[in-house]
């Protein structure tokens, strides 16, 4: 036997099932590439200059984890299942002489042969492309680079290892499968007697409670702290539910429709239900993995855009005026020093401020019970709790900055609330009864400086110093509570960004005692964190859908071979073509898009709690995430539908 | 009255770029009777799976008629001949042919729900076939439960169930053990007794002896027939072997 015979074998056993290889090898090359050039770039020094770069490149890296280890799991998956669908071939070889060790042999020449050309060609393509992608992750962060920018060697070290080494595993596991097996069963391989599934209750009645928890979880909660855990609990439920209601559910509610003779006995529905009760069964799991993959590429790709969009809409909510001085010292000399040092150095750059915002406040977080908030150790845990900001502001200051001239009593308050409805009469705080003189709407401007994370209530008051003395009192009288009376003083300024910055600059060096922000110093911040996610959304959800239309190329290759035999009975029993093809048609058209349509419903009970996640990152622009996710669900489902038509083209050359 | 007629059929195999013809059926002509028996013999390669499939319409004769009740089967259009074949014929298969997605009874029901039938008229239909061919116990099972003989009833019923003009059986003994092809070559002739006509392509000597005519093919064309008149099914397998032998040692014809 000549030498070359195994590797000869070995290209012509690929060649020969190139309809299941090739997509496998394309995939292989896909995920090589992207690994790369998120590894490159986020190696890259370039980088290192930019504000917030250190924060992109960690992005970057985990981003370069998530796809190695994904390119893992995927590419495992995929080989068994080529593995699978090669057995009948196996049991052929080694009927016909070929020991198990003559098999691993070609074995190892194919898996040598994908992985040489998936390596090289991917590393290759990263090569080309990263240069590419480089620049539009600068362009997505506006910002502009040196292109100093090379052939990363540890980056090509890193690609070779990791993916040699997920290559081997599966050569290992394939190994595995061969030797572990007897030549009889691998000649059956592929067709094990399939038995009808049987109706789960439990299970359906978990998935169903399951869904349903997380999608009241998703649409009640109404505190964005709270969203936060309970997002993860919503998240982890409607898992447990899909996985549940597609395995178990779906064949629960065939089985009804089945029962139901009067409609099963229909020439449409015969066929269809009994033909998904055997799809659901086989792919349940598949299609479930399918909806959950989409489900994070539509939740990832539709946040990271609209917060790269609506960046602007961040920086103004996260900054309520262009320049922003806090000051923990709120004495009248000291405020009046911030103000002639801020006109002194803004007539220096010849402007002028605008808009001005200038009070005091007492802020403290406090949890509400009733009509009465508690602080400190009363409230308990803080999860759990119905917290509220609290901001306690002086009349006189509140007249100034809205040229009115309300009057207050001690012990009387103007109460503004942000965020909910409150109707009390009284105001309880530190056990004190305040009697709300007036509920005011709104102070005019947005005065909070952190955003909507909970609710905030404002306490117009006349007494500061009484609240002040409380307050001091019930945190025992230490140095930390004292940080929290503030003096604000924020304008907007007509100059460019980078005068700004320079600006801010010169006010923080010639204050103490003050923290000078401005929304024009933090957007490269911004930029580089949003804008890092966003590129990594993109990636991690190009990625994605390479994973779904694989499956979804693998399933209906496999369905395809199984409904052959099946498509040949009924038309020897009397069934015509054009019907079997509308049946069978009817069946693929649900199965493909039944985890798109069950991720676009996930997708609208999670949108409430999304939108409470964005205020969190400052983003509280609900229209532009509501476009956004409409955008990319439409951009999905038009991918999708593509994949649906080509798939189907050859589902159907397979069944003729 | 004859229900099938066969006339001159002739079927020539092209190779898809046209360079090499397979002539399967050179020139084959016989009657069916109502009500009759028929079985079809021939070698591996003599035609006989190409004429059953022309009977079936699954495949169109090179040139040629063949008539059902008088109309013919090869002008049918493309649309109506499921329908048609639903309605006039009843298959038997080799290797049953039973969809392993369906109970047993459903796949009974498959040809009439097609035909859009009520369930009520499905299940009255179904209950006097399923006694007389013993598989009333196990129309919930599903075709991976149950035995070969119990399979091939199953198909049996699904033949009979629509109420054929003729049942077309291809090699149904094929796939049995000696006692179930026993039981269902005495359920053929139950089922001939009562006035189904029957026509069962086979090379099994002892399917073909309980036949009440058998038609021998070679090279695509009908050799010889022997009719079985008020023989016993042992003097007909003696028969049928000498015929089988004098066939393959190239004697002439002798009619």
């Amino acid at each position: 036997m000549s030498k070359l015979f195994y590797p000869k074998l070995a290209a012509t056993n690929i060649k020969k099932n190139y309809q299941t290889y090739v997509p496998y090898i394309l995939t292989s090359i896909g995920t090589v590439m992207m690994y790369y050039i998120l590894k490159t770039i986020s190696l890259d020094d370039g980088l290192n200059s930019m504000s917030g770069g250190d924060s992109l490149k960690t992005i970057l890296a985990m981003g370069s984890f998530v796809i190695g280890l994904f390119s893992l799991i995927f590419l495992f998956y995929t080989n068994s299942f080529l593995i699978k669908r090669r057995k009948k071939e196996f049991g052929l070889f080694n009927i016909l002489g070929m020991e198990k060790k003559h098999i691993s042999r070609v074995m190892f020449f194919e898996t040598v042969y994908v992985s040489f050309i998936s390596i090289i060609l991917g590393l290759l393509g990263g090569i080309v492309l990263s240069k590419l992608m480089y620049m539009l992750l600068l362009k997505l962060l506006k910002f502009e680079v040196p292109m100093g920018y090379a052939i990363s060697f540890t980056a090509v070290y890193k690609t070779l290892i990791l993916f040699a080494g997920i290559f081997l595993l599966t050569f290992i596991n394939n190994l595995r499968q061969i030797h572990l097996t007897k030549p009889i069963e691998l000649l059956k391989g592929g067709q094990v007697g399939e038995k009808e599934p049987k109706t789960k209750w439990l299970l359906t009645l978990i998935g169903l409670a399951a869904l349903a928890g997380g999608y009241i979880i998703a649409i009640t909660t109404e505190s964005p702290i709270a969203a936060l855990y309970m997002f993860l609990i919503a998240v982890i439920l409607v898992i447990i539910g899909t996985y549940c209601l597609f395995t178990a559910g779906s064949i629960a509610l065939l089985k009804l429709l089945k029962k139901n003779k009067k409609y099963y006995y229909k020439t449409k529905h015969f066929i269809t239900v009994s033909g998904m009760m055997y799809r659901m069964k086989q792919n349940a799991v598949g299609l479930a993995n399918i909806c959950i993959l989409s489900t994070a590429v539509l939740v990832m790709l539709s946040t990271t855009v609209s917060l790269y969009i609506g960046m602007e809409d961040v920086l103004r909510t996260r900054y309520s005026r262009n320049l922003l001085i806090t000051s923990y010292n709120i004495t009248e000399e000291y405020r009046k020093d911030v103000k002639d040092t801020v006109s002194n150095i803004l007539e220096q750059h010849g402007t002028e401020p605008e808009n001005i915002l200038e009070y005091r406040n007492l802020g403290f977080g406090a949890a509400k019970k009733g009509d009465s908030f508690v602080t400190g150790d009363e409230i308990g845990d803080t999860l759990s709790s119905d917290i509220k900001m609290l901001y306690f502001i002086p009349l006189e200051d509140y007249n100034a900055m809205n040229n009115t001239s309300y009057t207050l009593d001690n012990n009387e308050i103007f109460l503004i609330v942000n965020g909910e409805t409150y109707t009390q009469e009284t105001f309880t705080i530190f056990d004190t009864p305040l009697h709300i003189k007036e509920h005011h709407n709104s102070l005019g401007e947005r005065l909070s400086d952190i955003g909507d994370i909970v609710n905030s209530f404002y306490v117009i008051t006349n007494d500061l110093g009484q609240i002040e003395e409380m307050y001091r009192q019930k945190m025992g009288n230490s140095d930390e509570s004292v940080t929290y009376y503030r003096y604000i003083y924020g304008f907007d300024i007509n100059t460019e960004d980078e005068e700004t910055i320079q600006i801010s600059q010169d006010i923080s060096s010639a204050l103490e005692n003050s923290y000078v922000e401005s929304a024009a110093g933090s957007k490269e911040g911004f930029f580089s964190l949003y804008g890092g996610l966003f590129f990594l959304g993109i990636f991690l959800g190009g990625l994605f859908i390479m994973a779904t239309v694989l499956i979804i190329y693998y399933k209906q290759i496999s369905e395809g071979y199984d409904d052959k035999s099946r498509f040949e009975i009924m038309q020897k029993v009397g069934m015509s073509r054009g019907e079997i093809k509308k049946s069978i048609g009817s069946q693929v058209l649900t199965v493909f898009f039944l985890p798109i349509v069950t991720a676009a419903i996930h997708i609208a009970f999670a949108f409430k709690v999304i939108t409470k996640l964005l205020a969190l990152l400052n983003l509280t622009n609900v229209a532009l995430f509501a476009w956004c996710t409409l955008g990319t669900l439409l951009v999905f489902a038009v991918f999708y539908a593509i994949i649906y038509v080509m798939t189907a083209k050859v589902y159907y050359k397979i069944v003729r | 009255m004859s229900i099938l007629e066969v006339n001159n059929v002739k079927k020539i195999y092209t190779t898809r770029f046209g360079g090499n013809h397979v002539q399967a059926l050179s020139d084959v002509s016989f009657t069916v009777e109502k009500g009759e028996y028929v079985a079809i013999m021939g070698e591996s390669g003599s035609g006989k799976t190409t004429l059953l499939n022309i009977l079936a319409s699954l495949d169109k004769p090179t040139s040629g008629e063949v008539l059902l009740n008088g109309k013919s089967i090869v002008s049918i259009s493309e649309k109506e001949i499921s329908a048609f074949r639903r309605d006039n014929l009843g298959f038997v298969f080799q290797d049953f042919n039973l969809l392993d997605t369906f109970s047993l009874q459903d796949n009974i029901f498959l040809p009439l729900v097609l035909s859009g039938k009520t369930y009520e008229e499905m299940n009255s239909r179904l209950r006097p076939i399923a006694a007389k061919l013993g598989i009333s116990d196990i129309l919930g099972k599903y075709p991976y439960e149950v035995s070969g003989g119990q399979k091939q009833r199953a198909a049996v019923a699904r033949a009979l169930i629509t109420g054929p003009q003729l049942v077309l059986a291809d090699e149904p003994t094929g796939a049995l053990d000696s006692r179930a092809a026993d039981g269902l070559l005495h359920l053929f002739n139950e089922i001939n007794d009562e006035g189904q006509t029957i026509l069962m392509v086979t090379h099994s000597i002892k399917a073909a002896s309980h036949a009440k005519r058998i038609l021998f093919i070679k090279d695509g064309q009908v050799f010889h027939q022997l009719y079985k008149a008020s023989m016993d099914n042992e003097a007909m397998y003696q028969k049928i072997s000498d015929t089988l032998t004098m066939i393959a040692t190239g004697g002439a014809r002798n009619e």
